[in-house]
């Protein structure tokens, strides 16, 4: 059926949608603009329905193919996702009076569909960068001095990687001509490097990935939520699509699940807790792609699209309590169960989808990047893969939702009077209601994968191993609750090398260079310099007096003296010696020239 | 309804405890019984396994976090936004 939908050739793309609507929203009020904010995202989702395999939207400029629209199951799957996502963010963020958060966010969600159909690297770079400015923008509308900064910050390590990516386009586009985007071809190494480091930079592999919890920890609520989906997603989109097989990445993906695991382990912020989870999650991503086999580029992207729904869930429940508690920290939080239940319940959904727990989402995508290590002989990093998923459990599951609702008896402030607004509950029942179904119904997501999908989650084994594994995780955290009590302190993380590294260089400067100048350089000047230049102009001068001044001095004494020899002769001063002169001048002439005449 | 149940269940913090207790148990002893086709690993053969690993997992994970933070990377939580507040200060402590 889902065949039948994307035969024939129609092609309009999704991304234009978002963006004629980002283009319109500022001029609408009230109950219209309501239902264009939903109205849009919805439309956008049902054209992804029907869009036909193959390329579309073709053009050349300088003799370069570009291609808007290539369409096929890999760049359907992510787009699907995109859209669906979009409709329950708008839906979160509608509430809003500030429209520009929406005007970013769809320029963003355009952005990121805009990557997905890409077909070549030009178009690429262009989705990929409007990507990076659209979503700052929804870090600097949350308007504090901190987001600012994040921001600023955000922009600088994503113009890195931008750069990066357009080094090795160029560099690719002059060993082979050819800028189509497919698999990597060989013979390019630098230019495979360079453009994997702008796709792992976007995908936040350490020690790239600094940026995440950053910008995530300091963006709009609704900001983050949207922030959440599309950047990693579509950087793991184009490294399926690019880097499929390369083993490299497994590694990477592998330690990346771990280390948002531990990083998690230290944080009290909310927000960048959940961050560091997204890196984590996108380990797996990572590493499937790495993998390679259409087990695990299955299970990649499956787990893209399950996350993409319980991590936005989890974003959304606690950004509804720092909407309405203006708190994001562990250490400032608890005790919330009574006042915002239903935002508990629906974090908690988030929280078991995340750990995998049968009957949730993401039991049905994780176990196929896992089963795609166990079937490829990694027993490494399947075991690996599998620790990471307890401290996922551990954390998401347990951490959140206990700081935040219980762990005390009542909140450490006011309480809420109400829960978080209608719009943002139901855009969370949404996300809910889809981590549920695609846990009990994995067909639903299996359907839309790449490959034809010969994989079964749900048989005994599994369903005990996964309980075992999650429920010992709980009976360990509850017996060492002690030690993960929050406190108000912050792990250092790469970013102390540009946000501290940078105040040190600056210091650096002041101090050392300055310091040399102060001492050295002005020493330096009065050791040496000064009385080199004197004895210059000590040397200059008696040179000047000596030789310049004896010579000019010489010849005008010599002069002087051959004049006053000469002058007698030359000028007599009476009229009869200058005629006597004369007449003796033309008397030896005219001999002279008789003399001549005769012989 | 929601906040009904949460209290009931923290009145009664002893029959969960128990309840729970109960499903740990059984879950090492369901283990016994789970048909296996295509063992990969230990955790495949030998029944409990992966509970074990579970919770040897949760205590490294927490015990190596925790040390790794008190060793090298805590610092209060005001670190940077003092340093944002005064660059020329350099660092806080």
């Amino acid at each position: 059926m889902i065949e039948s939908l994307h035969a024939g050739s129609f092609f309009f793309h999704p991304a234009l949608l978002f963006f004629l609507g980002a283009c319109i929203l500022p001029f609408i009020k009230g109950w219209v603009r309501n239902v264009f904010i939903i109205a849009v995202p919805l439309l956008s989702l049902a054209l992804v329905m029907v869009l036909s395999y193959g390329t579309h939207w073709q053009v050349q400029i300088a003799g370069v193919d570009i291609t808007f629209g290539r369409v096929d199951r890999l760049s359907l799957v992510f787009a699907h996702i995109f859209c669906l996502m979009s409709v329950i963010g708008s839906l979160y963020g509608m509430h809003l009076k500030d429209n520009w958060q929406h005007v970013a966010a769809w320029g963003y969600v355009g952005s990121a569909i805009g990557c997905t159909f890409a077909g070549d690297y030009l178009s690429l770079f262009l989705f990929w960068e409007g990507l990076m400015i659209t979503s700052v923008c929804l870090v600097w509308l949350r308007g504090t001095e901190e987001s600012l900064r994040a921001g600023y910050r955000y922009v600088l390590v994503h113009t890195f990687g931008g750069l990066c990516l357009l080094a090795g386009i160029f560099i690719l586009y002059f060993k082979t001509g050819d800028l189509s985007f497919g698999p990597m071809v060989e013979g390019v190494p630098v230019a495979a490097w360079l453009i994997m480091i702008g796709f792992l930079l976007n995908a936040a592999v350490p020690p790239l990935h600094a940026w995440l919890p950053d910008a995530y920890g300091s963006a709009t609520v609704v900001g983050s939520v949207f922030m959440c989906a599309y950047t990693t997603k579509t950087a793991v989109y184009t490294l399926a699509r690019a880097f499929a097989g390369y083993d490299i990445l497994i590694p990477l993906g592998v330690a990346m699940a771990l280390y948002g695991v531990v990083y998690a382990v230290l944080e009290n912020d909310t927000r960048r807790l959940l961050s560091y989870h997204i890196i984590s999650q996108v380990g797996y991503m990572v590493a499937g792609v790495g993998i390679g086999t259409e087990m695990a580029i299955n299970g990649a992207c499956a787990h893209a699209y399950a996350h993409i729904l319980y991590k936005s869930l989890l974003f959304m429940g606690v950004g509804s309590v720092v909407a309405v508690t203006g708190r994001s920290k562990f250490s400032e939080l608890g005790g919330l169960w009574k006042y915002m239940p239903w935002t508990f319940v629906f974090t908690l959904i988030g929280g078991l989808s995340i750990s995998a727990f049968p009957f949730f989402s993401g039991f049905v995508s994780k176990s196929m990047v896992i089963a795609g290590a166990w079937q490829d002989h990694l027993m490494w990093a399947g075991l690996l893969l599998t620790l990471a998923s307890a401290g996922t459990f551990l954390h998401t599951g347990l951490k959140v939702p206990y700081f935040i609702w219980f762990n005390r008896e009542e909140p450490p402030f006011t309480p809420p009077k109400s829960e978080a607004p209608w719009n943002m509950l139901a855009a969370m029942a949404i996300a809910a209601y889809f981590c549920i179904m695609l846990g009990c119904n994995p067909n639903f997501l299996y359907s839309m994968l790449p490959y034809p999908v010969d994989y079964h989650p749900y048989t005994a084994a599994h369903v005990m191993e996964s309980y075992q594994i999650l429920l010992f995780t709980m009976l360990g955290f509850f017996l060492l609750l002690g030690k993960l009590k929050p406190k108000a302190l912050i792990g250092l993380d790469i970013d102390w090398f540009y946000r501290k590294g940078s105040v040190k260089f600056m210091a650096f400067c002041r101090n050392v260079p300055a310091a040399i100048d102060n001492t050295f350089i002005t020493n330096l000047h009065k050791t040496v310099a000064l009385p080199l230049l004197r004895f210059c102009s000590r040397m200059s001068s008696w040179h000047d007096t000596k030789v310049v001044d004896g010579f000019v001095d010489g010849s005008a004494d010599r002069v002087l003296r051959l004049s006053r020899y000469l002058r007698p002769f030359a000028q007599p001063g009476s009229l009869s010696k200058y005629l006597a002169g004369m007449l003796t001048f033309l008397a030896t002439t005219v001999l002279a020239a008789v003399t001549l005449a005769l012989y | 309804m929601i906040v009904r149940i949460i209290a009931w269940l923290r009145g009664h913090m002893f029959f969960v405890k128990i309840v729970c207790i109960a499903v740990l148990i059984g879950l090492i002893v369901g283990d016994l019984f789970v048909p296996r086709h295509h063992p990969h690993f230990l955790g495949d053969i030998i029944p409990g396994f992966w509970a074990g690993f579970g919770f040897i997992a949760c205590v490294l994970i927490i015990i190596i976090s925790k040390w790794l933070g008190t060793a090298f990377l805590f610092r209060p939580d005001t670190y940077y936004s003092a340093n944002d507040a005064k660059p020329s200060e350099g660092e806080m402590k």
